[in-house]
C-alpha cells in the first residue's frame, strides 16, 4: 500500500508511528511545504526571542532519524495544489504528482487575518509556523514599540515573551478579556495582572481596523478612533484550518474537513486528521475545529490504525490548554464561561478552581495556580463520568483519590477501569 | 507489564515510599547527602491521606498514555522497557501531561532555570526492584504485573 501524508506536524508523525506498529512494509510518503522536520508549534514565540533555537533539539518533536528510523519518504518545501480523489493522486505546485492508494491530510491551520487596511506593510507578522518565527525574529532589531492584535494562546504568550524582552508590548483584544474562550473574567484577571506586571499595555473591547506608513507600519488605527505609535504589528487572532487544496477534490468541507469517527473524510480512501479537521466535540455535541495538539495527535494515531484496518473509534473530544503567563500557570477545559449550568468556584491566595457541571456530568473547568491533577478532571469529562457524589470536594485544593470510593479507586489503581 | 501495585489496606502512611523515592532520584543515591547537601529530588510517589484511608499512588503506566499524546516536543515517551518516562532534556514544562494525566500523577518541577520539568514515576530503571516497593515496611506497595 502507498500511503501519502500532507502536513508534517503532530498528526502526521502519530499517524506515521501508527502505521508502522502494524505494518513495516507499506511505502509512506509526506509532503509539507515546510523545510524542517517535525517542531513543537507552542515554541514559537520562544524561539522568536531567543529562548530557543532551532539548533536546540528541544525545538523538534521527534528526533533527526524518525523519518529513516520508520522508513518514510519526506517531500519537504513542497506545496500541494489539488488532489485528485477519482485517479488517487495530489498535485504539487511544481505539477508534479503523486499517487496514492491512502491519502491522510494533516494540513494543519493557518493565520486568520481580519480585514484592515495596511496589512501588506513591512513589520507586519503573523506567528503560526517556522517560516513566520524567523521573519519577526529577523525583524527584532527593528522593534522597540508593538502592537498585538488578538489576546489568545499565541497572543497572550508572544506579548508576554516580547515585555520580556525589552519591548514595548500593546495587546488588542476584541473581547472584554484576553484568553477569551478558555477562561473566565475572574481566571482572565489574573493574567491580565501578570501582563500589566511585565509592562504589557492591554486594550480589551476594541479591535484595529487600519494599519498606516509608508513602506513599514507606523501606526495602528483602533475602532474606537485611538491610534498607537508601533514598530510592528502581530497578528493573532487565530488560526483556521488550511484548506486551500482541497478545492475540487470532492472532500466535503465546512470550517474543516468534515470526518467521521474514524477519521474518514465523505470520500473512502481519504483521512484526515488535526488542525485542519472538524471532528465531534463531546461537551457541546457539534463537529466543530479544535485545533490544539493533544487532539491533533490522537486523530493522527487513530487516522493510521484505520487505514491500517483497526476499526478504532475516535469517541470525541474538546478544548483543553495549559499556558503559564508570568509566574501564573493555568488549565483550562471544556465549556468555561456559562451561565446556564451548575457552577461549582472557589477563588483564594493565588488559586482558583472552577468547575461546570451538566445534569451530574462535568462539562469544563478552569485551574489558576494550582494546577495539580488537572488530568483527573480531563478524565471525569472524556468518560460522562457521574460526578454527583463527588463534586462537593472538587473545590478543594487537595482534590484526589482519597475522595473516591474505595471500590472505584481500587479497580482504577489496577488498571481495570479505562 | 509489572507495575507497582497499590494495596491502601496495608498502608500505614510512613512515607517511606517517597524518602525512598528521592534518595534512588538524587545524584549522589546516599540519604544524608541526598536530604541535607544536594538539591533534593521530588518524590515521584505521593502518600495520601484522609482518615482512616492513605495510600501511596504513583503512575500506572497506561498502554494508551494521555501524557505523550499531550506531549509538545516528544519529551514524555515509552522507553525500552515499555514504561512510560521523561527525557529531561527535551522537557519544557508546559504540563500538557499534567492537563492529559487520568491519575494525576505528574508533578511540576519549577527549579530548573529556563525550562521546567515534569516529574514522575519511572519505575526505577537502575534497580530490579522499585525503590518505594523495597522500602515499603508492610507490602503495601508490590512490584506486580496487572
Amino acid at each position: 500500500m502507498k500511503i501519502v501524508i500532507i502536513g508534517n506536524s503532530v498528526a502526521c508523525i502519530n499517524a506515521i508511528e501508527a502505521i508502522r506498529e502494524k505494518d513495516k512494509i507499506s511505502q509512506i510518503i509526506a509532503v509539507s511545504d515546510e523545510q524542517s522536520r517535525a517542531y513543537s508549534h507552542p515554541l514559537l514565540p520562544n524561539l522568536v526571542i531567543g529562548d530557543i533555537s532551532r539548533s536546540d533539539e528541544r525545538f523538534y518533536y521527534r528526533s533527526r532519524n524518525f523519518y529513516e528510523k520508520n522508513k518514510v519518504k519526506t517531500v519537504l518545501g513542497k506545496k500541494v495544489v489539488g488532489i485528485s480523489s477519482q485517479n488517487r493522486y495530489i498535485k504539487l505546485e511544481n505539477d508534479e504528482k503523486i499517487s496514492y492508494d491512502r491519502l491522510i491530510i494533516t494540513a494543519g491551520g493557518k493565520p486568520f487575518i481580519p480585514k484592515m487596511d495596511g496589512v501588506e506593510l513591512e513589520g507586519v507578522h503573523t506567528l503560526t509556523n517556522i517560516k513566520s518565527a524567523d521573519k519577526l525574529k529577523k525583524d527584532l532589531i527593528n522593534i522597540k514599540k508593538c502592537v498585538v492584535v488578538g489576546g489568545g494562546l499565541i497572543g497572550s504568550k508572544i506579548a508576554e515573551k516580547l515585555a520580556k524582552h525589552g519591548v514595548k508590548v500593546t495587546l488588542v483584544e476584541l473581547m472584554k478579556r484576553v484568553l477569551f474562550p478558555v477562561l473566565d473574567d475572574t481566571g482572565a484577571e489574573y493574567i491580565h495582572k501578570e501582563l500589566k506586571s511585565l509592562g504589557v499595555k492591554l486594550i480589551l473591547g476594541d479591535s484595529v481596523v487600519k494599519l498606516d506608513g509608508n513602506k513599514r507600519v507606523k501606526k495602528a488605527v483602533l475602532s474606537s478612533g485611538k491610534s498607537i505609535d508601533t514598530d510592528a504589528v502581530i497578528v493573532s487572532v487565530g488560526v483556521k484550518p488550511n484548506l486551500e487544496f482541497i478545492n475540487e477534490s470532492g472532500i466535503e468541507i465546512n470550517r474543516g474537513i468534515i470526518v467521521n469517527d474514524y477519521m474518514q473524510t465523505n470520500i473512502d480512501t481519504i483521512y484526515a486528521a488535526g488542525d485542519v479537521t472538524e471532528a465531534y466535540d463531546i461537551v457541546t455535541s457539534q463537529k466543530r475545529p479544535i485545533p490544539i495538539l493533544p487532539l491533533a495527535a490522537r486523530q493522527g494515531r487513530i487516522a493510521g490504525l484505520n487505514i491500517e484496518g483497526e476499526n478504532v473509534k475516535y469517541g470525541g473530544g474538546f478544548p483543553t490548554n495549559s499556558i503559564t503567563i508570568g509566574k501564573i500557570s493555568f488549565i483550562s477545559m471544556g465549556i468555561v464561561d456559562t451561565d446556564k449550568l451548575e457552577i461549582l468556584k472557589i477563588k483564594k491566595d493565588g488559586e482558583y478552581r472552577k468547575f461546570i457541571i451538566d445534569d451530574n456530568k462535568l462539562v469544563g473547568m478552569i485551574l489558576v495556580g494550582n494546577i495539580e491533577k488537572a488530568g483527573m478532571f480531563n478524565w471525569m469529562i472524556q468518560n460522562r463520568f457521574d460526578v454527583s457524589w463527588l463534586k462537593d470536594t472538587f473545590l478543594n485544593s487537595d482534590f484526589g483519590w482519597q475522595y473516591f470510593s474505595k471500590a472505584f479507586r481500587i479497580l482504577r489503581f489496577d488498571r481495570k477501569i479505562k | 507489564m509489572k507495575i507497582v501495585k497499590i494495596y491502601e489496606d496495608s498502608c500505614v502512611y510512613c512515607h517511606l515510599c517517597e524518602v525512598a523515592c528521592i534518595v534512588e532520584h538524587s545524584q549522589s543515591k546516599d540519604i544524608i547527602k541526598a536530604f541535607k547537601r544536594e538539591t533534593k529530588p521530588i518524590a515521584r510517589c505521593s502518600a495520601e491521606f484522609n482518615y482512616p484511608l492513605s495510600y501511596s499512588v504513583m503512575c500506572r503506566h497506561c498502554d494508551d498514555a494521555p501524557c505523550i499524546e499531550a506531549c509538545q516536543t516528544g519529551a514524555m515517551h515509552r522507553d525500552e522497557r515499555g514504561y512510560v518516562v521523561v527525557n529531561e532534556d527535551k522537557c519544557v514544562g508546559c504540563w500538557m501531561c499534567i492537563m492529559a494525566c487520568p491519575y494525576g500523577v505528574i508533578k511540576k518541577d519549577e527549579r530548573r532555570e529556563v525550562w521546567g520539568l515534569s516529574t514522575k514515576c519511572d519505575l526505577c530503571p537502575d534497580r530490579e526492584t522499585p525503590a518505594c516497593v523495597e522500602a515499603c515496611p508492610n507490602n503495601a506497595l508490590m512490584f506486580e504485573e496487572v
